[in-house]
Parts: C-alpha cells; sequence; structure tokens
C-alpha cells in the first residue's frame, strides 16, 4: 500500500508526459496540416509546395503515420538518452534545447529573485510598523502601489527600461545574453511585474500572521518589533515559497516576448518556433523537459514550505483561520480609479474607434484627438472606450474561471505534492494556446479559454498552501477528533480560511487575464487584429514606445485603472 | 535552518552565473565589425535552406556568378558560355584557396554543384528543372573548365548559378552531406570560425581573399529575431551594421547612425482569390481595387521608406520604369458593392502588413463591403493560402528570388500551375505568353514578355499592389563600404570597415 501510494507521483508524471508527447506528437493532426509542407515553408519561406518535394521531403524526414507511433517512437529514443533529430534543422536536438533550458533558467530565477525583493520592499514599511502598533492593517497603500505594478506588462516595461537604460543612458547593453550584465535589464522587466502579485498575494498572508495570537503574546512579553517583523516575515515566506517557485517555472516557458525583445535565446522562443515549424522532435523534447523541470521546481517548493513552518505543521500546533479584523480606513484612490474610467469611457464611446485618417499617425494628443493617435491615425480615446467593455468582461470572466477552478483543486488537493497544476504551469502559455486554437479554433472564445487553462494554476497552489496550513491547525484536529468527514471539513474549515486571500490574489490577476490574451493575438487567437481590445491596442503600439508614447500609455492606464477599481472591490468586502 | 538557506543561496547563485550563450559583444576598438542579421539559423549556416544567404552576406561564401542589376557577372567563374542547348560551360577562377587552405578546382566546382543538385528538398534555384532525375549534372572539363547539363535547355543556367545555395564550398565541408558546414569552408573575405547555435557567429578577415586585402580584422554575427532589438542595439553602439530595420524604428535613428535605403525587388500587394465566392466577379474585384487604392502606403506606413507601386515591378527593376516600357491595360468598371462579405488575411513577421491589413479593411468597409480582418503567424498563413479561406491577401513578395528572372516570377505566381499563386489567377493566353518568354535568352524580350504578363494580371485585377519595398540597413557611426544589394546577398564585404 505504501509502495504504491509512493509510487504514484512517478506514475502519474509518466503518465502526463506520455500524454503531452502524444498531444503534441497529435499537433499536426489537430490542424489537418502536412508536416512536411511546414518543415518545407521554414526551411525555404516564399517557395510554394509541390508534391514531388513534399515526397522527397516525407521519406528523409521518416515522418511518423500516426500520433501515437510517433510519440512513442520518440519515447523510445528518450529511454536510451537520444532526444531525437530536428526536422528543421536536421542537426541533434539536445545541446539546443538544454542551453536554452539553462538560459531561461538562469533568467527566471533572476527574475524571481528581483520579484522577491519588489516584494518585500512594498510590504516591508508596512509590515514593520503594524509590528510595532499591533494592528492587523500591512499597509493599504502599498497594497495599491503593488496592485499597480502587478498590472504593468511586461513586454511594455522591457521596451521603457530598454530605451532608457541602455539606449539613452548606454548603462547596459540592450541586447544578447553573454555575461551577467545582460540579466538585469530582462530580469528588471519580467521580476517587477511579478513583485506586485507577490506583494498583493502576500499582504493577506502578512495581515492573518500579525492576527493570529502569538504576535499578541510576544508583544506582551515585550520582544522587541524586529524580532516579531521577522517572525511574521517568517510565516509570510513560507506561504510565498511555493509561489516564488511557481514563478520560476511558469517564466521559464512564457517570457517569449521579453526573450526576444531582449535577444535572450530562452525555451520559450524556442518551444514556440518548433511547434509553429512543426519541428515536434524540438517541441517534444522542449515541453517534456519543461515539465520535468517544473515538476521539480514546484517540489523544492513545496518542501521548503513545510521546512520553514517547521515541526508546528505536523504537530496540528498552527494557528491559522484567524478572520480579518473589520474596519481600517478606506481607501479613496478605488473609486476615484473607478470614476476615471467610467467617465473616460462614456465621454469616448460617442468616438468613431475605426476611422484611419491618414494625416494623423501617431498624432500626439491635441483638443481633436485628446489621448492622441495610433500609428494608423486612429483616436486612442474612442478605441479605450469601444475596447473597455470587450477587455474588462473578457478578463474578469477569465479570472473568475481561474478562481473557481483553482479554489476547488486547491482546496481539494489531498496532498501538498506536486500535481497537474505544476505539469500545466511549466507549459508554454503559447504552446498552450496553439493547442486550443488547434481544437477549439481561433478567435477570442479560444484565447480566453486558453489563458484560463493556465491561468488558474497559481490560484490552485496559492489555496493549497493555504489549505494545508488550515488543515494542520488545532481546530481542524479537533474536527477530525469529533468525527467530522473530510468534505465537511473542507468546507466549513478549510474553504473559509483560503476563500479571502486566494481571491485577493486572483484579483490582482485581472489585468494579467487581458494581457494573456493580447499575447496570443499573433497566433490568429484573441480579438480580431483591428478591434479596440486593450491588449491588441497595446501590443500594435509596442514598437512605438518611445517616438509616440501616448500609444501605450492609454490602453495601460486603462489596464492599471481596471487593477486599481479591483482593489475596491477587495476592499469594501473586508471593511463590510 | 542555516544550511538549508546556505542550500537554497548557493543553488540561486549557481543559477545566476550559470548558462549564457554566444561569444561577448568584443572590444569596441579592435575594429571587428559587430553586425546584427535578422533570422537565427538553425543547421549552422548550411548552404541548403533559408540560411545560405546568412552566409553569402558575411562574406563567407561564394557562387560562380553574381548578379548585378539581374545579369550575370564573374566571381568564381571567370567566364562562362552556352556550348550546347542544355550545356554551359564555366571556366573557374585560378589562385583561389578555400578557408581551409586547399585550392579551388574544377573538381570541388562538379563536386558542390552535384553535391546541392541532389539534396533534398532540390535547391529553389532548380526546383523548376528538377523533373524526375537530378536538376543538373556536372563534370570536369580541361584543366580549367566546368560543363553543367540540364535536363532541357535552360537560357537562365548562368543566373540560377547566382543562387547563394550553390555556392562553392571546400570538400572537407560535406562530412555531414545533409547540412554542409560552411565553417572554413568558403572562399570571401570573412572565415567563418564558429556558429554559436541560433545566436551568433564570430568571422576573422581572410588574409589569402582572392578579392584583394579585407578592410576589417573580423566580424562578430549576431542573430536577433525582433526588428525593435536591432534597431536598440545599433543605437546603443552595440551594432554597427543592422539589417532590416523597422519603419517604425526608422525615425528613431539619427546621425551619426543611419539607415540606408536599397530599392528591392519585392512588391507588397493585396492578391484578390479569383475563384473567391466574392471576387468572381470582375466588377466587385474592380471595385476593389478602386478601394483600396485611396490608401497612402508608402506615404502613411511606409513614412515615405518604400516606393509607391506603379505595377509589379519598381525601381529595383528600372527597365520596367522606363517611359512607354509597360503596355497600357484596360480598367474594369467597377460594381458598387453591397455589403459583401470579404476575409481578409495576412501574417504578422513583417510589421508592417497588419497595419496595411487594418488600412485596406477601414477603406474597404468605406466603400461598402463587410470586411473580416485575421492576422496569422506566417507559416500558419501560409498553411492556408491557396485553401479559398481567404478572399484576398496581402503578401510582401520577392521577384527575384529563384533566377532573377521577372518570367520564372510570373510563372510561379500568375500562371495555372504557379507554385506560389495566391490570387488563384488562371488565363491560358497568359500562360502562353508566359511560355514564349521562358524559352528565350535574349533578356530584352524576357522582359518584355514579363511587362505584357504583369500588365495582364493588373487588367484582371487579380493582384492591387501597394509599394515595392526598400532594404533599411541600419549603419553605424563611421561604418563604409556595406553593400548595397538589391538581391540581399550581400551585405558586408572586404572593403566594410569601421
Amino acid at each position: 500500500m505504501t509502495a504504491a501510494r509512493r509510487l504514484l507521483p512517478w506514475v502519474s508524471t509518466g503518465l502526463a508526459v506520455v500524454l503531452l508527447t502524444v498531444v503534441i506528437a497529435a499537433l499536426p493532426w489537430l490542424w489537418d496540416t502536412d508536416p512536411a509542407a511546414t518543415v518545407l515553408r521554414t526551411r525555404y519561406p516564399e517557395r510554394g509546395v509541390d508534391p514531388a518535394t513534399l515526397d522527397a521531403l516525407r521519406a528523409e524526414l521518416d515522418l511518423p503515420t500516426n500520433p501515437v507511433g510517433g510519440a512513442l517512437g520518440w519515447l523510445g529514443g528518450v529511454v536510451t538518452g537520444d532526444l531525437g533529430t530536428s526536422w528543421v534543422s536536421r542537426g541533434p536536438v539536445a545541446p539546443g534545447v538544454l542551453a536554452a533550458i539553462g538560459v531561461s533558467l538562469t533568467l527566471a530565477v533572476a527574475a524571481a529573485v528581483v520579484a522577491a525583493v519588489a516584494a518585500l520592499g512594498l510590504l516591508a514599511p508596512g509590515a514593520a510598523r503594524a509590528a510595532r502598533r499591533g494592528t492587523g492593517d500591512a499597509g493599504r497603500g502599498s497594497a495599491l502601489v503593488a496592485s499597480v505594478l502587478g498590472a504593468v506588462p511586461e513586454i511594455a516595461l522591457g521596451a521603457v527600461l530598454v530605451a532608457v537604460v541602455a539606449v539613452a543612458w548606454g548603462l547596459l547593453p540592450s541586447t544578447g545574453f553573454s555575461g551577467p550584465v545582460h540579466l538585469v535589464l530582462p530580469a528588471l522587466a519580467l521580476g517587477l511585474p511579478a513583485g506586485g502579485l507577490l506583494a498583493r498575494m502576500l499582504s493577506s498572508a502578512t495581515e492573518s500572521a500579525l492576527a493570529e495570537p502569538w504576535v499578541r503574546t510576544w508583544r506582551s512579553w515585550g520582544t522587541r518589533p524586529a524580532t516579531i517583523a521577522l517572525g511574521v516575515a517568517r510565516r509570510a515566506v513560507a506561504t510565498a515559497v511555493p509561489q516564488i517557485a511557481l514563478l520560476v517555472v511558469g517564466l521559464l516557458g512564457s517570457a517569449v516576448a521579453v526573450e526576444e525583445l531582449f535577444g535572450v535565446p530562452g525555451v520559450g522562443s524556442t518551444a514556440l518556433d518548433a511547434v509553429l515549424a512543426q519541428d515536434l522532435p524540438v517541441a517534444q523534447a522542449a515541453v517534456m523537459l519543461l515539465v520535468l523541470l517544473g515538476l521539480g521546481l514546484g517540489g523544492v517548493g513545496v518542501l521548503v514550505h513545510r521546512a520553514l513552518l517547521g515541526p508546528a505543521r505536523s504537530g496540528g500546533e498552527l494557528p491559522a483561520g484567524v478572520p480579518l479584523p473589520g474596519g481600517g480606513a478606506r481607501s479613496w484612490a478605488p473609486w476615484v480609479a473607478a470614476g476615471v474610467l467610467a467617465a473616460v469611457v462614456v465621454a469616448g464611446l460617442p468616438r468613431d474607434p475605426s476611422a484611419v485618417v491618414e494625416g494623423r499617425r501617431l498624432a500626439p494628443p491635441s483638443w481633436s484627438v485628446p489621448l492622441g493617435a495610433d500609428a494608423l491615425g486612429r483616436d486612442l480615446w474612442a478605441r479605450v472606450a469601444h475596447g473597455a467593455l470587450l477587455t474588462v468582461g473578457t478578463a474578469v470572466a477569465v479570472t473568475a474561471t481561474c478562481l473557481v477552478v483553482g479554489l476547488l483543486v486547491g482546496v481539494g488537493a489531498r496532498s501538498t505534492r506536486a500535481g497537474a497544476a505544476d505539469v500545466l504551469n511549466a507549459l508554454p502559455p503559447v504552446v498552450v494556446g496553439l493547442v486550443v486554437a488547434a481544437i477549439a479554433g481561433p478567435g477570442l472564445l479560444g484565447a480566453a479559454i486558453a489563458v484560463a487553462a493556465v491561468g488558474w494554476v497559481p490560484l490552485a497552489v496559492h489555496a493549497r498552501t493555504l489549505a494545508a496550513e488550515a488543515r494542520a491547525s488545532g481546530y481542524v484536529r479537533a474536527a477530525v477528533l469529533a468525527g467530522a468527514s473530510p468534505a465537511r471539513i473542507a468546507r466549513r474549515h478549510v474553504l473559509p480560511a483560503v476563500v479571502g486571500p486566494v481571491t485577493r490574489h486572483g484579483l490582482a490577476r485581472v489585468p494579467h487575464a487581458a494581457l494573456g490574451i493580447a499575447a496570443l493575438s499573433f497566433l490568429g487567437l484573441g480579438a480580431a487584429p483591428d478591434s479596440p481590445e486593450w491588449g491588441a491596442v497595446l501590443a500594435d503600439s509596442l514598437a512605438y514606445v518611445e517616438r509616440a508614447p501616448w500609444t501605450i500609455i492609454a490602453p495601460a492606464t486603462g489596464l492599471v485603472l481596471l487593477a486599481v477599481v479591483v482593489a475596491l472591490v477587495r476592499e469594501t468586502r473586508t471593511s463590510s | 535552518m542555516t544550511r538549508r538557506l546556505a542550500v537554497v543561496l548557493a543553488v540561486l547563485g549557481l543559477a545566476l552565473t550559470g548558462c549564457f550563450s554566444g561569444s561577448g559583444g568584443g572590444d569596441p576598438a579592435d575594429g571587428r565589425l559587430r553586425v546584427g542579421l535578422s533570422f537565427p539559423p538553425t543547421s549552422g549556416l548550411s548552404p541548403y535552406g533559408n540560411e545560405a544567404t546568412l552566409a553569402t552576406r558575411l562574406g563567407v561564401t561564394e557562387p560562380l556568378v553574381v548578379l548585378e542589376g539581374g545579369t550575370p557577372t564573374p566571381a568564381l567563374a571567370t567566364a562562362w558560355a552556352q556550348v550546347a542547348p542544355t550545356q554551359w560551360r564555366f571556366t573557374v577562377r585560378p589562385g583561389v584557396t578555400f578557408h581551409d587552405g586547399t585550392p579551388l578546382t574544377p573538381d570541388a566546382v562538379v563536386g558542390s554543384l552535384t553535391r546541392a543538385a541532389a539534396a533534398t528538398p532540390t535547391p529553389r534555384a532548380l526546383a523548376s528543372l528538377a523533373g524526375t532525375g537530378p536538376a543538373l549534372t556536372a563534370r570536369v572539363d580541361g584543366p580549367d573548365g566546368v560543363v553543367v547539363t540540364t535536363p532541357a535547355p535552360d537560357p537562365v543556367l548562368p543566373q540560377r548559378l547566382a543562387s547563394p545555395e550553390l555556392v562553392i564550398l571546400a570538400p572537407g565541408a560535406y562530412a555531414d552531406p545533409t547540412r554542409p558546414s560552411p565553417v572554413r569552408a568558403g572562399t570571401g573575405p570573412f572565415v567563418l570560425t564558429r556558429v554559436d547555435g541560433s545566436t551568433g557567429a564570430a568571422l576573422d578577415a581572410n588574409p589569402t581573399s582572392w578579392r584583394g586585402p579585407v578592410a576589417a580584422p573580423g566580424i562578430d554575427a549576431r542573430f536577433l529575431a525582433d526588428g525593435v532589438a536591432r534597431a536598440n542595439g545599433l543605437r546603443a553602439g552595440e551594432l554597427d551594421v543592422a539589417e532590416a530595420i523597422p519603419v517604425s524604428q526608422v525615425a528613431a535613428i539619427a546621425p551619426p547612425q543611419q539607415v540606408v535605403g536599397v530599392p528591392l525587388p519585392r512588391s507588397v500587394a493585396v492578391y484578390l482569390d479569383q475563384r473567391s465566392p466574392v471576387f468572381a466577379d470582375p466588377g466587385v474585384r474592380a471595385a476593389a481595387r478602386t478601394a483600396i487604392g485611396t490608401v497612402d502606403v508608402a506615404g502613411t506606413i511606409y513614412e515615405g521608406r518604400a516606393d509607391a507601386a506603379a505595377g509589379l515591378f519598381g525601381p529595383a527593376t528600372p527597365w520596367a520604369g522606363a517611359p512607354g516600357a509597360r503596355p497600357p491595360h484596360p480598367v474594369t468598371p467597377p460594381t458598387p458593392p453591397a455589403g459583401q462579405r470579404i476575409r481578409l488575411a495576412t501574417y504578422s513577421d513583417r510589421a508592417e502588413l497588419p497595419e496595411i491589413a487594418a488600412a485596406d479593411a477601414d477603406a474597404l468597409r468605406r466603400a461598402g463591403f463587410t470586411v473580416d480582418v485575421t492576422v496569422l503567424e506566417s507559416s500558419a498563413f501560409e498553411a492556408r493560402l491557396g485553401t479559398g479561406a481567404f478572399d484576398a491577401v496581402i503578401i510582401s513578395r520577392s521577384q527575384q528570388l529563384d533566377t532573377g528572372d521577372p518570367v520564372g516570377y510570373l510563372a510561379s505566381d500568375f500562371s495555372c500551375a504557379g507554385s506560389y499563386n495566391q490570387a488563384r489567377y488562371c488565363d491560358p493566353a497568359t500562360d502562353a505568353r508566359l511560355a514564349t518568354g521562358a524559352a528565350t535568352s535574349d533578356v530584352e524580350a524576357r522582359r518584355r514578355a514579363a511587362l505584357e504578363v504583369e500588365s495582364r494580371v493588373l487588367g484582371a485585377d487579380a493582384v492591387v499592389p501597394h509599394v515595392t519595398e526598400r532594404a533599411r540597413v541600419g549603419v553605424g557611426a563611421g561604418v563604409t563600404g556595406v553593400a548595397e544589394d538589391p538581391n540581399e546577398q550581400f551585405l558586408i564585404t572586404g572593403s566594410t570597415r569601421r
């Protein structure tokens, strides 16, 4: 029994890898395309395709006749240590993919360090103040800053950093990846927004830690505030560690746009190029290694979480489940943001979002176009206003789905061991998007499904971490001794302790859902290319960030205002 | 706890100092050229495939002949002549050594050409010659000659042999016959010493280049897929030459850096699918042409850095623009559209195309059409081309990919059996004119045929040209001698220096 249970994770991991390999091997069938034709187009663009050439290429590549056979053939090679031969380059797969994973791992760890430092910097002042004064409020102001930071698009931040730090000041190299100096700008671009999200997530952990009885006890003993803050930080960091591990894994495959901007030869771009070129051996190798690495790092996160909680966890001594104290200062910023957003949208609706005006290319803000014009001379105010409903609606729907799934999976999880969530998290979102597009067809719905398919993972892991802590608390043990059923414990005791912080975390991700959908637009997923959806507007404007900053300020401000408004939901909920 | 923390820190430290890729930028003072190229190679600059041009652009490999203004001029061959209807004899340049020290001999030339003709797939320039057997056979003829035999008479064989895929490499380059390696195997002014996967390459000056002394001591090449990244590298002074600067970035590049525009034989045009339900009607096609014609693509989207199209052929092919060269074509009167739905598509790899699609869609909507726009990544886009998935597509298309021969280009794009016929245009009279053009070796006659066919497809509203493009090469402060090659085969030469 115990042996079987110990084997289970290995078996499920193996099954997941086999399944993913089959799915990737099946892509040509899902797309109903001929991999030989795609490989030919990749080697020779604009060549045209003739049957004789295709036959010759098919014979040379020895293409599989069905997905299962192709996947098993490749896996058979993997068992003997051979990751296969690329169909496009005809060279061995292993060196390129391993080097790309090394590069991405370096970048992801650096970005995670930036994120952790940023989150700490955002939370430390409030936490120290709270430790001194003894309130459970870890600082609303910093929460707002964190929300805004979390809503900044990575790629826009990267473009600004390159323009200012590398091009204008010449302090750091703009592109390349041949030494640690090349790491700084991409790590900042990826790490700062992630730090904002992390801080949002941690602020709830800090607050609940501050409200725990032992803090009061320590304070009554006259323990120094610094020591209390350290203790609180350790409790909060325990919750954060699995998220940081998740962040590292997620960044491995998802940083495609930032990788390209900085010329970083990472595994995200490698996997995307391979799938687009239907170079299946490379795609399979990249995805398999990412998943194994993701499972490994996810497992490390869980282990560190346990280590930080220490013996308290196994002894059922954790004082979790303390309800947050109500009241506190109401913040006015979210109301102002909501008002501004509503006013801008309503006032902009009568304007024409699609009229191309030739003389107005990249026109700066003026009386006729108060927010400026984009590269085609279209009125940005009109575009932001008309895109608002589409953007906010889709993003909220995606986030709500992620939240529900994340809570169900996280609270329902029997163990804190790595599972399906870690497998999905390790997959590059664009690859997931391509698979969804192959099955569901292009369009906004497909993009929303693709973003939701990976978007629930951080929430599930967060819920899983909190649920593990809640289950380790004394009163849950009491409930167990009293004979309560696992379902009842989950519903009555675990869920209430988990739902608040995870919801807050989920809301902070609303702008990210909009950005995630936009990131798939070039694959033909997402809103129509000429639609005023904010992500699409932002993607169109990235090339003009320096010449015409207003083209990017308009949609980015919309996303930031959305983030602030979303903070409002949380404020009213906890203060009612 | 402390030990655990130490382990975590050690892992972090290892990861942060661990994996970097490629060589450093090099010392800017040593005179080596830092070049940013636009697409990352996957096969170590193998001559079989698209990355063959990377090796010629960096001055590593050379073909037998080089095209100048569409006319073959000597390179590794000093002279050539058609000795029989299906045979051409090339005289191999004496005194040339490969980068590995071995001499260039007729044997080496025969070896390179024979292997290229047998490659899978057949190199693009030879594809139309390949029938059931090999596209060509080559044999040594005397101490300095090579005779090339084609299955059928081929008036443009020298043009074909100018292809970057048919470069001559040292025999040692063919250790792996599926992907020959040009590392220390070319004849050009620069010796390729190392290729770092798809990130970069290192080259040294060739001290024994047959073209004479080489100005720069070497090249550090980097492959940057993102156009904004190349522009940033140039502006930050990290690159001396950056190819294919996107239009959106040109305005940000100020002296001493500059962007050199070279007219290219490459047209950006809207292809109207002749078999689509909407565009089967010539009047509706004319209405679409009238609507699209109102969009000033060259002036606005290209900001004047492309040439407004008079036809498919532009300033890179000056013979097309000579007065009276273009025969006039009939103009179909437009039928006013009544809300017909058009599926307009393009691809995202060239940043300007999605903008053109949005502008065209707006113009078509104003004219009375209903327009759905699709923008796809290029391989997904190409996979759907010719399947009837779209009514109109916007494509940037090179006219000299194969042979520099206008008739070959038109035959692939506008003949009934054309391999790249995106308008699905099929007119037996046009096919007949293409056939007579292809049969003659007289350059003038071929050009006349090309212009007649151009006027026929324009008259049929199969294609609505927007612009002909220019190469936008970013050149850093004090850099001189960058090749301005309309065929995009050469970039860095022996005289490029900084």
